[in-house]
């Protein structure tokens, strides 16, 4: 049994490799092809009141047409709202005193995968559903403080109340 | 034999209460599932740090979690509406189409669309800060990999043309989509004019 169930183990294991590789091969082939994607994976296309991009511990402005990074946090202040939209069409909008940061955001534009993966400290959220999650629906995932949201909806709302 | 049997009871009494206070403390979370402009919700599911998960998949479906833990909510459009005012309020414009077909083969043009791209330098004029995507499409005449390249020549060349117009070029996007994503479903090696273009989102 116990060979059995090592065999069984790194033939997992093996499979999950051979699953990853092509991947991890597709991306790089995508931009090897000279697909001109640009470097950033969101536009600010709404901002009111005072919104700011925090990046590497600098806190940026956030005009409408800015540009957002993976690993951005973006911050809307008492009297802010801001809405974003990602290279695969979803959107993500944010009312007043909230706090978003863009963990990961992997998109292929030829095959629409990839993944999405924000957590939300704080505020109101509404997020519209883009390519990515017509590509594989547990790709797009958003988590709070106390839960993690994954699936194909196609907009969603998610409010994290302020901790006291 | 009375005591005994009281004390685990006790106890058991405390952890509860304890669990009720830290399910009662702390702050809330929202979750809800709301149709998009085409009436689709689709599902998605909540899970708590503790318990399990919520699949919630009905027009305006909600969930709430308070000290990791989860429970069905009830809210109303109107609620809704008015929790998320602002949020929904800084949605994004939805991104406008164009459709621009080829002549066979090559990433030239047809003439009709070529004058469509004055309507897309319209569209452009429109929004605050535009950026485009452009996504090339082929018929399934030759193989996957050819039509791959030749979706993305196409993108490439609109792209380009836009650029030639004075559009930023870090504000377009270029790709292709190849064969995967015909507007008209045929067999293998079949010439099919509308399935010869690229699609541009002006967003």
């Amino acid at each position: 049994m116990k060979f059995t169930w090592l065999g069984f183990l790194s033939c997992c294991a093996v499979f999950g490799l051979v699953c990853s590789c092509p991947v991890v091969a597709q991306v790089a082939a995508a931009s090897a092809a000279g697909q001109t994607a640009p470097a950033w994976v969101a536009q600010v296309k709404v901002s009111r009141g005072i919104v700011r991009i925090e990046r590497g511990g600098q806190r940026f402005p956030s005009p409408v047409g800015a540009r957002l990074k993976v690993e951005d946090t973006v911050i809307t202040e008492a009297n802010g709202s801001v809405g974003l939209m990602f290279a695969d069409n979803s959107t993500l909008s944010m009312g007043p005193g909230g706090e978003v940061f863009l963990h990961t955001f992997s998109y292929d534009p030829t095959t629409y995968m990839g993944a999405f993966d924000a957590f939300v400290k704080q505020g109101t959220v509404s997020l519209q559903a883009g390519n990515l999650a017509q590509g594989a629906p547990d790709s797009v995932k958003i988590r709070t403080p106390q839960a993690e949201v994954k699936g194909n909806a196609r907009q969603f709302l998610v409010s994290v109340e302020e901790k006291k | 034999m009375a005591i005994p049997t009281r004390r685990p009871s006790l106890f058991l009494a405390a952890a509860l209460a304890l669990a009720l206070l830290s399910a009662c403390s702390g702050p809330r979370e929202y979750f809800s599932v709301i149709p998009d402009r085409d009436g689709k919700t689709g599902q998605m599911v909540v899970t708590p740090r503790q318990g399990n998960a919520l699949a919630l998949d009905r027009t305006n479906a909600s969930a709430t979690v308070r000290g990791g833990e989860i429970s069905p909510a009830k809210l109303s459009e109107a609620e809704l509406k008015e929790m998320y005012k602002e949020a929904l309020a800084a949605q994004p414009m939805a991104p406008a189409r164009f459709l621009l077909y080829f002549v066979e083969g090559g990433d030239i043009l047809t003439a009709e669309s070529q004058r469509e791209l004055e309507n897309v330098l319209a569209e452009i004029k429109k929004r605050p800060a535009p950026d485009l995507i452009v996504v090339g499409h082929t018929d399934r005449v030759g193989s996957v990999a050819d039509n791959d390249r030749l979706a993305l020549r196409r993108a490439e060349k609109v792209r380009s043309q836009l650029v030639a117009q004075g559009f930023s070029p870090e504000g377009i996007s270029a790709s292709g989509r190849g064969e995967r994503e015909p507007l008209v479903a045929t067999a293998d090696e079949v010439a099919e004019a509308r399935n010869r273009r690229v699609e541009i989102l002006v967003r």
